[in-house]
């Protein structure tokens, strides 16, 4: 009675076995199947529609598909033109962009002027909570007053950073025909509508999981055309699984976020290149100006005293070795505020501190604290974020409290707290200092100043540290509406003299770009835009 | 007057006994079973809803250190999280009572589109994970049954115990560096590679579950592709029950051996071997039945690990992304799912084992 049953099993695990055995040697995949390339993430994506995400998962989409009508040319990070002949201010409070002509949609609708104004209408209007509304708070009203002409009116005058805004994540030009003017429209809409106008559409949409992107020749921006007709993404939530498939040869690169220790161990292998660009990521310490040692609201408060602690700790911190031990140079010293490759960017701590060349020097801490009168050691208490800033923030951090203490000067309280926490406590000045971390907006030197320091009214900037400064504040509004190139880097030079000199915070490091590709790979581009070019690669 | 022996006092007082049941009836039992499915879901949905709050908002997880306070306040307004929780409680049941799981904040999904595309990828996990428990511990607790008491019995109870109690994600990472890494055998990751996986999704009115779907098609490369890849996650799940299986066909065996019609056909000379695998198999098969609806909650419960582990997306891998994005209506609508999956699942193993043995009703 069993006999057929066993002898139905036996056949089944057989033809399982040749089928398997038949495909043993596909084990590694070959992704050049069909002349595409294969791409790997463990970014995430909130939404395709640009109302609805404020992250750099969806940013990465929106940059293949959707037009802009600013953006950078593959290798830059200035502004320019893309779908656009000219973009410029026609008064003060007017930036007048003029569309080329004959623009479409892959699904054929025209691309004109309504199609922009719809675009940042509903951006405004919909404000949801996870889009980037908040990056148009100067825009006033947009105008189409013909189908080649959009004139953005803005609340101040020559505002510099509008160029990098119409860059950024609020920056898509969606189609009016598709996307829903009062809410966020689903992925699925806009796929199977082909509401895409840049230099790919999406073929293939598996939400965070896999998706194919198909060139579309439509486009006519400065992106070009691209190299490679065919590109997928493949979505990894486990930087391990993407680590050990780019080494295997099952995806062709391997982009955002390999740890330290998976790029170093790549970097030897044979088969691949590590790929470095500049990063915009900062990270940092923040001091609270009012519960720091010597801050306004501690037993012993006095100004001078608390800024000779914050100088000292300056004198201390050897970036260079936490940059390089911690992060295998995946990160890279920053002395500013403004990391290196913006507009104006300068290293005015790396002369003001320490040996005078990015170095630590604990003489000159000494120095300082005695000429303060502060008795040694100081007790600090530094927190930092376990879960927000990756796995290497512990590590960053045990350097930092290693370093300061290592020159007998300072007694170091570390801890750490969970992000929800965390950024509910940070602002109630619970931390005397803390680590805090910043991806920019947009290419601009001004979205690591304003964001940071500008202080017209108490609880304006995100830091909430209390730091508040008219000079910061004039300097940064002077540089924000300078359209003299030359002046405005000069605004922005002297504003970080000024971060250097109060040292509201302590600029740590600077994140590097890094992709690993199989060295067959070319093309594969990182630039100051953080903006990842599929189309320029090829193999 | 003495009374004759065949009069009854009171015949109504005393009925005859013959077919009297002395607790309630297998109708009563089911619905009474089946009612208490209601009291369970709510308190489990209850107490998700509450612990999910606890942990944070989704807009402070992705939108905290990007701005103001202020904003991140506005923001969380707009979308309604600052209001009183039992207020956002209610609303949640009342839209949970219409059928109506909402939308996921983190990535702007109907929740029955998740549940629908991520639950068939579990399912058939499950599914291959339970074949590679039966295969593997019917044939061990057979063996063990028929050597009781020498070596190899042994070595399968400790193996049994070890299939048991090794945490499935460690299963997982070693299968995977022996098996992906060091030998190169087999994927390390994901449900198919990025060609099958494309030519999948193209697929017309897809089950999701790749095989089927691989089969329909009829592109057999695709088929060994997607087997390729469910090998080690269904091992490393499928071992976890195998171990409970293993032991359990054991100690049936070994009891069913033991009885009158197995020593019957002993003394007939029936070989030891055909005696296990015939006439004794069969009556120990039954508790495993049982047991198996049951380890379908274990296995969901190993499922998040295994999935994770192995980037197999399925209802698991989705549950950990929408955890750390504080994605409450997502984790609510999945939990809530699963929850219903196990309490039917325990409602028919209830029942059945109510139906082979009354005595569990009473």
């Amino acid at each position: 009675m069993f006999k057929p049953k066993w002898q139905a099993a036996v056949a089944v695990a057989g033809v399982t076995a040749l089928a398997l055995s038949g495909c043993s040697s596909s084990t590694t995949e070959s992704s050049s199947k069909g002349g595409s390339l294969t791409v790997g993430t463990t970014d995430k994506i909130v939404s395709l529609d640009p109302a609805g995400s404020y992250d750099n998962g969806s940013l990465f989409v929106m940059s293949q598909v959707y037009p802009f009508l600013m953006n950078s040319k593959p290798g830059s990070a200035t502004p320019e033109p893309d779908i656009a002949t000219s973009a410029k201010f026609t008064n003060p409070t007017t930036f007048t962009v003029k569309l080329k002509k004959g623009l479409k949609f892959a699904n054929g609708d025209k691309l004109t002027s309504s199609d922009v104004k719809f675009s940042f209408d509903r951006q405004v209007s919909i404000a949801d909570p996870n889009g980037p509304s908040s990056l148009l708070g100067n825009l006033k009203s947009t105008e189409a007053p013909n189908p080649t002409t959009v004139k953005f009116h803005l609340k101040t005058k020559n505002d510099q950073t509008w160029p990098g805004v119409l860059t950024s994540a609020a920056g898509p030009i969606v189609d009016e025909q598709v996307l829903s003017k009062t809410k966020v429209t689903s992925d699925d809409k806009i796929v199977a509508k082909k509401a895409f106008a840049g230099p790919y559409q999406i073929a293939s949409y598996k939400k965070n999981n896999l998706v194919s992107y198909k060139k579309f020749d439509g486009y006519k921006g400065i992106l070009g055309t691209p190299k490679t007709a065919t590109v997928n993404m493949k979505y990894y939530s486990d930087p391990t699984n993407m680590k050990l498939d780019v080494d295997k040869g099952s995806i062709d690169v391997a982009y955002r976020t390999l740890g330290p220790t998976d790029i170093e161990s790549l970097s030897k292998k044979k088969n691949l290149k590590i790929h470095k660009g500049p990063g915009g990521e900062l990270r940092y310490i923040v001091f609270d100006y009012n519960t720091m040692p010597f801050g306004a609201k501690s037993d012993n408060p006095d100004p001078k005293k608390a800024l000779a602690v914050r100088k000292a700790m300056a004198d201390s911190v050897d970036r260079a070795k936490i940059a390089k031990q911690v992060y295998k140079g995946t990160y890279s010293p920053v002395y500013s505020a403004v990391p290196s490759g913006f507009l104006g960017s300068a290293e005015p701590m790396k002369s003001m501190y320490g040996d005078g060349n990015g170095g630590p020097d604990a003489a000159k801490a000494k120095k300082t604290l005695k000429d303060a009168g502060i008795k040694t050691p100081v007790k600090l208490h530094i927190q930092y974020n376990s879960d927000h800033y990756g796995a290497s923030s512990s590590d960053e951090y045990a350097m930092v409290k290693s370093q300061l203490e290592s020159t007998g000067l300072f007694k170091v309280n570390l801890q750490s707290t969970e992000w929800d926490t965390y950024q509910k406590d940070r602002v109630k000045d619970v931390y005397p200092m803390y680590q805090l971390g910043w991806y920019p907006d947009f290419s601009d030197a001004d979205n690591y100043l304003t964001p940071f320091f500008l202080n017209d009214k108490p609880g304006q900037a995100f830091l909430q540290n209390h730091y508040r400064s008219t000079k910061m504040n004039k300097l940064i509004h002077a540089e924000s509406s300078e359209p003299n190139k030359a002046k405005r880097k000069k605004d922005i030079v002297a504003a970080q003299k000024l971060v250097a000199e109060q040292l509201p915070i302590l600029p740590l490091l600077q994140g590097a770009q890094v992709a690993v590709a199989n060295k067959d790979v070319t093309g594969v581009t990182l630039d100051a835009s953080f903006k990842f070019r599929l189309g320029t690669m090829k193999k | 007057m003495s009374t004759p022996l065949n009069q009854v006092d009171d015949p109504i007082k005393d009925p005859p006994t013959k077919g009297k049941k002395s607790g309630i009836g297998l109708g009563q039992y089911i619905l009474i079973r089946a009612l208490l499915i209601i009291p369970t879901l709510l308190i489990l949905v209850t107490l998700v809803f509450f612990l999910m709050r606890v942990i944070g908002d989704p807009i402070t997880a992705s939108m905290g250190g990007r701005l103001t306070p202020a904003q991140l306040h506005e923001r969380i307004h707009a979308a309604g999280y600052d209001r009183p929780i039992l207020v956002q409680y209610f609303e949640y049941m009342g839209q949970l009572l219409q059928g109506n799981f909402g939308t996921t904040i983190s990535d702007n999904q109907k929740v029955t589109t998740v549940l629908t595309t991520y639950g068939s990828a579990t399912l058939e996990l499950v599914i291959y994970s339970v074949i590679v428990a039966l295969i593997v511990g019917i044939p061990l607790g057979m063996l063990a049954a028929y050597c009781r008491d020498r070596w190899p019995d042994a070595v399968l109870r400790i193996a049994a115990i070890l299939f048991y109690a090794t945490p499935v994600f460690f299963a997982g990472l070693l299968l995977k560096l022996i098996f992906s890494i060091w030998l190169g055998w087999l994927p390390v990751s994901g449900r198919a590679n990025t060609q099958d996986q494309l030519i999948l999704q193209g697929v017309q009115h897809p089950t999701r579950i790749y095989l089927i779907d691989a089969l329909r098609i009829g592109d057999w490369s695709a088929v060994g592709d997607v087997l390729q890849h469910a090998i080690l996650p269904a091992i490393a799940l499928g071992f976890l029950t195998a171990g409970v299986f293993l032991r359990l066909v054991r100690t049936n065996l070994i009891g069913t051996l033991g009885q009158d019609f197995v020593e019957s056909g002993r003394s007939r000379g029936v070989g030891e071997f055909r005696l296990v695998t015939r006439h004794a198999f069969r009556p120990a098969l039954g508790p495993i039945i049982t047991v198996m609806g049951m380890q379908i909650a274990m296995m969901l419960g190993g499922a998040i690990l295994t999935e994770t582990t192995f980037g197999w997306e399925g209802l698991g891998y989705m549950i950990s992304q929408y955890l750390k994005a504080r994605d409450f209506v997502a984790v609510q609508g999945i939990v809530v799912i699963l929850a219903v999956i196990v309490a039917v699942t325990n409602f028919i193993v209830d029942v059945i084992a109510a139906l082979i043995d009354p005595r569990v009703r009473y």
